[in-house]
């Protein structure tokens, strides 16, 4: 028996229509049929006016683009070979200014040229034969002197007996405070030893040791200054440099002559050997020239030069010795 | 009285003692002459040859060929082949070969019995002098030798030898390549008579007496004054650990471990520069290669008028000159200890290198031993210095300055720019530190802050800080073994070796002298 009775809430049967399809669409296929006749001729195969457009740009674009990939692979054929103007041109839009000064321009900072200190003074070793001074490396010295605070020491090794009282002294008077090595930047430590060849010796970890004066000059140069950065430039201060070390200091007298001649060339082009500039190829040959005598029967413009080195001042040391 | 003699007129007879005119020779009997295989020797040796010249083995060259002369030395080998025998005597270092032959001078007995004479014994010989075509190699008289003619022995060895003088001096490694015998260090110290003998040890020890004496030298022509401190002190100096007791009356004393106190109390007493060569004893119970019980100190001590850098400057001084005096003058004893103990030359510089002990601990650390800034060098790492100075500056020689307070005795003068470290160095030859050398402090005040900072009782110290109380001028020195001077110049590796009769933790000295 039932709980209770309701009325029904609504009638008895009504009649409901169940759509049979979801939604409707009208016929794309009916409406081209009576659409306008623009697009009956596409259908025809004509070309719309816009899309011939469309694609004739297209066409623009992509011819282009390969003209712009030749090009480019041109370009890149010419920049792997080498080119001489190429190479000029590039340069010259980089080379810095030339100064005419003879001061030595260009921070040359201790730590990244030689390494982080760990606490150790950085000491440059040099052995040299007390027979063959090293002249070049005695003016470096100076120059160092006066842009780092240099600790130098003089030492006779044991495999020599005796040595002259100048070469004794030949890095000056000893600093007021040397017995504090920690409050030098650089030390330059001479050995007077019996030696081949020159050498130098700085980091024992981290570098073999530098033979021959040429290129121990090249090392303690690097430290006043960088290098011309221009290669042609710097090429040239190197092929003096070994011109002086191998031909004027130790060639015949023929070579020398050629040296001297050569050197009188150069000179009457520019003032300093290599260029406006003052540089080492300056200070190598100068000191090869006196070393070997040659300074009196030089050429008028070797003479000249020889004078406005001397007037630098750095050449003192030198001097010295030579007397 | 006539004894059983040998006819034959190339054999020395001695038919009557009254022959031998020999005052006291009448007075012996039988068993006070020996009668070795019938040649008769006299145990007093008081032969009254006076007038005879004896010959010294070194001076056997060339320009005596020919010559007859008389000299005495050792029978180092004897060897007999057939008719011919042949003997190298030695003096010292050198030795030359003689030989005897069955002939008109010389008969078959004659050549048996001088095969016969055991080895160390001392003979003397007359012989004549011969140049040689082809030299003796084996010998150090290469270019002669002699023809023996009269042989008498003085004084027996015994016929066993406890080691064998050959393989004394053989250099270690060779004794193991070809099978032959090396003889121990052990038995080299039981038997240090003989193992003395060898060239080696004569080497040795005159190249220790060329070091003593150039140091001694060198000083006093630098102005020093060479003092003697006293060996038995009533307190311990240098700390009281490693110090010798002994009783002393009815208390007890201590053997002088240094003469650090004394030689201050000189510079005080205004001997300006005083320096002194004496025994120093350490009771070290380690073994190491370096400990010795007692060894011969070389202590210096200056003022100095403004920098302490004055007296290091003196001391390598010193030091380059007994170098230079070894290398110059001692050259035959050095490649004579070369021979058995093969070594380098030793390289030094002049003015000699001085590096700061930061910098030692930087190239250590570049080098790749991890130590701190205020750890002791010496037992970071076995040779510190080698790692660089040897290759960077090529010397077996330099100076580290600069040491941390912390390591230093209480003494020590504190660096015035940084409390951490002190004015101290020590002296390095081929890594191994031979010298250890400071300012002192000078400072009554001072020295009883810093003796009070290291806890010492002051009581026991009362005497050294009142000699800094009156006056006291600024001074420094330093104080090193001679041994260790020796060594490092000859590579002497045999470290008991360089003392004469070495002691050490293990076994005292042992050659006494019975009373």
């Amino acid at each position: 028996m039932p709980m209770y009775q309701v009325k029904p809430v609504c009638g008895g049967d009504i009649q409901i229509d169940l759509p049979t399809c979801m939604y409707k669409l009208p016929n794309i296929h009916a409406q081209q049929e009576h659409s306008c006749t623009s697009e009956h001729a596409l259908q025809n195969g004509e070309v719309d006016p816009a899309v011939k457009a469309l694609e004739a740009r297209q066409d623009e674009i992509m011819r282009k683009l390969y003209e712009l990939k030749a090009a480019v692979e041109g370009l890149a054929k010419t920049v792997t070979t080498p080119d001489a103007d190429l190479d000029l041109t590039v340069s010259s839009s980089l080379s810095p200014q030339s100064s005419s000064s003879t001061a030595f321009k260009g921070t040359a900072d201790l730590d990244t040229l030689l390494g982080k200190d760990l606490g150790a003074l950085r000491d440059i070793v040099i052995n040299a034969n007390p027979e063959h001074p090293p002249l070049t490396l005695l003016v470096l010295h100076s120059l160092l002197c006066q842009r780092y605070r240099v600790l130098s020491t003089v030492h006779v090794h044991s495999s020599v007996t005796s040595v002259p009282p100048q070469l004794m002294s030949c890095l000056g008077p000893r600093h007021v405070d040397s017995y504090a090595r920690h409050l030098f930047q650089l030390g330059f430590t001479l050995i007077w030893k019996n030696v081949p060849t020159l050498q130098m010796k700085f980091s024992i970890q981290n570098m073999c040791p530098i033979e021959g004066e040429a290129n121990v000059a090249r090392f303690l140069f690097k430290l006043l200054t960088p290098y011309p950065s221009d290669p042609a430039v710097a090429t040239l201060v190197d092929s003096w440099v070994d011109t002086a070390f191998f031909q004027l200091a130790e060639g015949s007298t023929k070579e020398r002559a050629a040296v001297l001649r050569s050197l009188n060339s150069a000179l009457g082009r520019n003032p300093w050997l290599a260029g406006p500039e003052f540089s080492l190829a300056d200070i190598a040959c100068f000191c090869c020239v006196q070393c070997s005598g040659s300074a009196s029967s030089a050429p008028a413009n070797v003479q000249r030069w020889l004078k406005s080195c001397e007037n630098l001042g750095h050449f003192s040391p030198a001097k010295l010795l030579l007397q | 009285m006539t004894l059983r003699t040998y006819v034959n007129t190339n054999v020395l007879l001695i038919q009557n003692y009254s022959d031998y005119s020999c005052p006291v020779a009448n007075n012996y009997a039988d068993n006070k002459i020996r009668i070795i295989n019938c040649l008769c020797v006299c145990v007093c040796v008081c032969v009254c040859e006076a007038d005879r010249v004896l010959v010294k083995v070194q001076d056997l060259t060339p320009d005596k060929a020919d010559q007859l002369i008389w000299l005495r030395a050792r029978v180092h080998t004897s060897r007999a082949k057939g008719k011919q025998c042949f003997l190298v005597l030695r003096q010292q270092q050198f030795n030359v070969q003689a030989l005897v032959a069955v002939g008109d001078r010389a008969s078959k007995q004659m050549v048996k019995f001088a095969a016969n004479i055991n080895k160390e014994s001392i003979v003397d010989v007359e012989a004549v002098v011969r140049k040689v075509e082809q030299k003796i190699e084996s010998c150090s008289q290469q270019d002669v030798e002699l023809h023996m003619e009269r042989i008498f022995v003085i004084s027996q060895a015994e016929p066993r030898l406890p080691l064998q003088l050959e393989d004394a001096v053989r250099p270690d490694g060779e004794g193991e390549e070809e099978g032959r015998a090396t003889v121990n260090q052990d038995t080299k110290l039981d038997n240090r008579v003989i193992d003395l003998r060898t060239t080696t040890s004569q080497a040795v020890f005159r190249l220790q007496s060329g070091v003593c004496q150039l140091f001694r030298d060198t000083l006093i022509n630098k102005g020093f004054v060479e003092i003697q401190t006293p060996k038995i002190i009533s307190a311990a100096s240098e700390g009281g650990a490693n110090v010798f007791t002994v009783s002393y009356f009815k208390t007890s004393a201590y053997l002088a471990q240094s003469p650090q106190l004394y030689k201050q109390m000189c510079i005080c007493a205004d001997f300006d520069k005083v320096f002194c060569v004496g025994p120093v004893f350490r009771a070290e119970d380690s073994n190491t290669h370096r400990h010795l019980t007692e060894f011969v100190g070389l202590d210096i001590e200056m003022a100095f008028n403004y920098h302490y850098h004055e007296v290091i400057d003196s001391i390598t001084d010193t030091m380059v000159q007994i170098f230079k005096g070894l290398r110059d003058n001692f050259q035959t004893e050095i490649q004579t200890v070369n021979k058995q103990y093969p070594s380098e030359p030793f390289k030094f510089l002049e003015p000699t290198l001085r590096l700061e002990y930061t910098e030692g601990v930087a190239m250590l650390r570049e080098a790749g031993v991890e130590m701190g800034d205020e750890d002791d060098l010496r037992f970071r790492a076995p040779n510190p210095g080698t790692v660089n100075s040897s290759s960077k500056y090529d010397t077996d020689f330099y100076v580290l300055d600069k040491y941390p307070l912390a390591v230093r005795p209480f003494y020590t003068m504190p660096d015035p720019n940084n409390p951490k470290y002190s004015n101290s160095y020590d002296m390095f030859m081929r890594g191994e530190e031979i010298l250890s050398g400071a300012q002192r402090i000078h400072d009554a005040q001072l020295l009883t802050e810093r003796a009070q900072h290291h806890q010492i009782d002051l009581e026991k110290i009362k005497a050294y800080i009142d000699s800094f109380r009156y006056g006291a001028p600024p001074h420094g020195g330093g104080g090193g073994r001679s041994v260790d001077c020796l060594t490092e110049p000859t590579s002497f590796q045999v470290w008991r070796g360089r003392m004469l009769v070495p002691g050490s933790a293990q076994r005292p000295p042992d050659l006494h002298v019975p009373t």
